[in-house]
């Protein structure tokens, strides 16, 4: 049957053993310095600092297969529409009938997909460092109800099993005579048939596990003791107000224009 | 024809998962009432799947009903085979049991009229008469599993395949079971339920066939399919309450079927 | 003895429905009994299991009327999410009572504890503890969906256990199994039931029922048609009309035996003997 979603990468670096929150707030303020920072040279020592993160985690090579497939394609259509199209174009590098590549769009929208690659990498060195449960239980030990806890825990479940509701959905209503492949025409009437089944039996699931979670103490206002330990330190602590105070510095000085 | 004729069909799921494996299963199955038994993982339910294309073969070939499988896409077997499903909630959408129940036939293109009329006979065989307004989600899980069967009869199949349909089944519920499968048995069609309820299959069932990690270890008349003590163990299986009640009674061979135990017992030594 | 569960004139509607579906019922059950419940479809079983554990009304809404109380104190004094301490209901769908936020099975029933705010090394031993009454030790490192439709019921079954219930409600736990699964979940009732446990079980499987519940009631639209042995309830005729009867007693009377009727395989064979 189908497991969970899960992106997380087993292994031992000092990025997996770190507090989620650590990890959590790297990921932020990275994401927050790759859109403030103003400059390539700035953006670009951001998305160094993430890949020396991932080597360091040894997930290099795995976030560069699955990023590829993401991020060649936005750096393409961002390149080509900025330096086709952008208002502020005025250099042409490379005429292209009646249109032409221009320098200062090209290098907006390499920028921009630069900015979108830190992003990118930011997120999934987050996803390969961290298990789910660990940071749900970092959240919860921290204050954050149970019930977004729960809600943080079930959602990797979630979409293997509608994937899997969906299949069978599917066998059932195509043994009752309904077409699924074909011409859109058909395609489109095989819609609700498909869609109206996974909805619904979802709102039935959801009902059974409520009742069957209340019963068994879910909610209870009761202190929740922690589950297990999760390494904290003094030192992360300190990084953790560290990046957040990095990335207010950046914005003020970008608002007061000294960036 | 009602009939299922399987040819030496192998198939697996993986190179890690066999089910059928060389040389295949080769099965006639006539037209009857048929229980297709044995434990979970034997391959119950995949040979179900390759009657109606879900599952194609990867040698082989599977005719129903005079068609042949590999020629038909899952949608073009609907006419030919019914396929009641375990799970109710993977196929109910509509908001009334009867446009439900008449979905089928409406997808398959057929006549207005005579898809009312169908829809009605079928409602009536599962006890759903009452009912025809009712949205199915208003109906308990019970009630569902009538629906699907019910749906499964509305394109007027030669075949019917019903998947544990006494599963959650009150009394009541598998007295009507055993009266529809009777039912549609006499109309002239194959009735293939796969199940666990061995009492189901003594009362319900003139052929057997017993499935054991993917081989055919029987096909035959239920009567004679229990007599092998050794074959219902290797399968995981019980023996009909009245089998076992006429054994502990010093019956052998054991009478299956409740007409069968009332004669064996009418003329049983004192 | 306190009764564990005392209902007098009790009745219960649901939300925008025009009869009660359950009542009115006066049932009395003490400490350690194990009463079977049976009946047709509909015949308000399931009620009242949600009535007893009090998901009706707190959960559905609708309206409750007499008294229903558990452990001496009325339902409605009581969230439900606390009475899990010492009641659990095990519902019929192995699947929709995970969590969907464990992916171990032991994790999976230190659920209920960890949401008590137990400590850990009281968690852990109540964990190991339900494992080990539901013979699921060797399992305790799989993911849930790993599991059978039979092993996730024993599990459904291990994560109520943990709390250590005295009363546990079962709604017709076995009918999405194979025999294989209800005999083992069977098996682990009547452990529970010979160290003390109170049973409540709605069952479809009137042979198990006959010869495991030393009690039995009958509902049929919402009230009590009969309680008491299951060789005098299964020999009412207004039971067997509804709630029908153990293979063995049809069989008996296929052959003029009785009345009364036998309602175990024992008993038959001794009635048959004759």
């Amino acid at each position: 049957m189908a497991r969970g979603l899960s992106l997380y990468a087993e292994g031992s670096s000092p990025l997996h053993r770190a507090h989620p929150l650590t990890k959590a707030t790297l990921t932020l303020c990275a994401i927050g310095l790759a859109f403030i920072l103003p400059s390539w040279p700035l953006v670009l020592g951001v998305g160094v600092a993430l890949l020396s993160l991932l080597a360091a985690a040894g997930v290099l090579r795995r976030f560069l297969f699955v990023a590829a497939g993401l991020l060649v394609p936005i750096t393409l259509l961002l390149a080509l529409v900025q330096s086709l199209a952008n208002p502020h174009n005025q250099t042409v590098i490379l005429p292209l009938g009646p249109l032409a590549v221009h320098r200062e769009g090209l290098y907006i929208g390499l920028l921009a997909a630069l900015r979108i690659a830190g992003l990118v990498a930011a997120t999934f060195l987050f996803s390969f460092t961290t298990r789910p449960a660990d940071l749900a239980e970092a959240l919860m030990q921290r204050g954050l109800s149970p019930r977004f806890g729960y809600v943080i825990q079930s959602a990797l479940q979630i979409i293997p099993q509608s994937l899997e509701t969906a299949d069978r959905i599917r066998d059932a209503q195509r043994a009752r005579g309904l077409e699924t492949e074909g011409p859109l025409p058909r395609r489109a009437r095989a819609f609700i048939p498909l869609l109206l089944p996974l909805v619904l039996s979802a709102l039935v699931a959801t009902q059974e596990r409520a009742m069957a979670l209340e019963v068994r103490g879910f909610g209870l206002k009761v202190g929740r003791l922690a589950r297990y330990r999760i390494p904290d330190s003094l030192g992360q602590r300190m990084l953790r107000w560290g990046l957040a105070l990095a990335v207010v510095a950046a914005l003020a000085a970008r608002l007061l224009g000294w960036l | 024809m009602a009939e299922i004729v399987l040819r030496s069909v192998c198939f697996d799921y993986s190179s890690a998962v066999p089910v059928f494996r060389e040389p295949g299963i080769t099965l006639a199955l006539p037209q009857a009432a048929i229980a297709l038994i044995g434990e979970n993982g034997a391959g119950k339910t995949t040979l179900t799947k390759l009657l109606n294309g879900l599952l194609r073969p990867r040698t082989g070939s599977v005719v129903v009903a005079g068609t042949p499988v590999a020629e038909r896409s899952v949608a073009q077997m609907a006419p030919v085979i019914g396929y009641a499903f375990q799970n109710p909630d993977d196929q109910l959408f509509e908001r009334t049991v009867r446009d439900e129940v008449a979905f089928g036939p409406r997808v398959m293109g057929r006549p207005r009229q005579a898809v009312q009329a169908a829809v009605d006979r079928a409602l009536d065989l599962c006890g759903l008469a009452g009912q025809a307004s009712t949205h199915p989600h208003d109906l308990v899980l019970a009630e569902r599993k009538w629906v699907t069967i019910a749906s499964a009869l509305a394109a007027d199949p030669p075949v019917v395949v019903l998947d544990e349909p006494t599963l959650g089944q009150d009394w009541a519920g598998r007295e009507r079971l055993r009266a529809l499968v009777r039912a549609l048995g006499g109309q002239g069609r194959l009735v293939l339920v796969v199940t666990h309820d061995i009492d189901f299959v003594a009362q319900a069932c003139d052929w057997t066939v017993v499935l054991t990690r993917g081989l055919v270890r029987y096909s035959g008349r239920t009567a004679l399919a229990f007599a092998d003590e050794g074959r219902m163990e290797e399968a995981g299986l019980e023996l009909p309450a009245g089998t076992r009640l006429a054994r502990a009674l010093g019956a052998d061979p054991a009478p299956v079927g409740d007409e069968a135990f009332a004669a064996w017992y009418r003329v049983r030594p004192a | 003895m306190t009764p564990v569960i005392t209902m007098a004139a009790a009745r219960y509607r649901y939300p925008e429905t025009d009869h009660d579906a359950l009542g009115p019922i006066d049932l009395t059950v003490l400490p350690g009994e194990w009463v079977g419940v049976v009946g047709p479809t509909n015949a308000g079983k399931s009620t009242l299991c949600y009535v007893i554990i009090g998901l009706a009304p707190q959960f559905f809404g609708g309206r409750l009327r007499g008294e229903v109380s558990v452990f001496g104190s009325p339902t409605a004094s009581q969230p439900v999410n606390e009475r899990s301490r010492r009641a659990g209901l095990l519902f019929q769908n192995p699947f929709t009572q995970l969590s969907g936020a464990r992916e171990r099975v032991d994790e999976e029933v230190a659920f209920g504890p960890e949401a008590h705010g137990l400590p850990q090394a009281e968690v852990e031993e109540r964990v190991a503890e339900a494992l080990r009454l539901t013979g699921l030790q060797d399992l305790r490192a799989r993911h849930p969906l790993d599991l059978s439709g039979g092993q996730l019921q024993r599990l459904a079954l291990a994560a109520l256990l943990a709390m250590r219930p005295e009363l546990l409600l079962l709604d017709e736990p076995t009918s999405q199994l194979d025999p294989a699964g209800s005999r083992a979940l069977f098996d682990v009732l009547r452990g529970l039931h010979a160290a003390g446990t109170t049973i409540v079980m709605v069952e479809h499987r009137l042979e198990a029922v006959a010869a495991m519940c030393p009690r039995v009631i009958a509902l049929g639209e919402g009230r009590l048609l009969a309680d008491g042995a299951p060789a005098e309830v299964f020999n009412r005729p207004e039971v067997q009309a509804s709630a029908g009867i153990p293979a063995f007693a049809r069989l008996a009377a296929l052959v003029g035996k009785g009345p009364p009727l036998p309602v175990t395989f024992e008993s038959a064979v001794e009635a048959l003997r004759g």
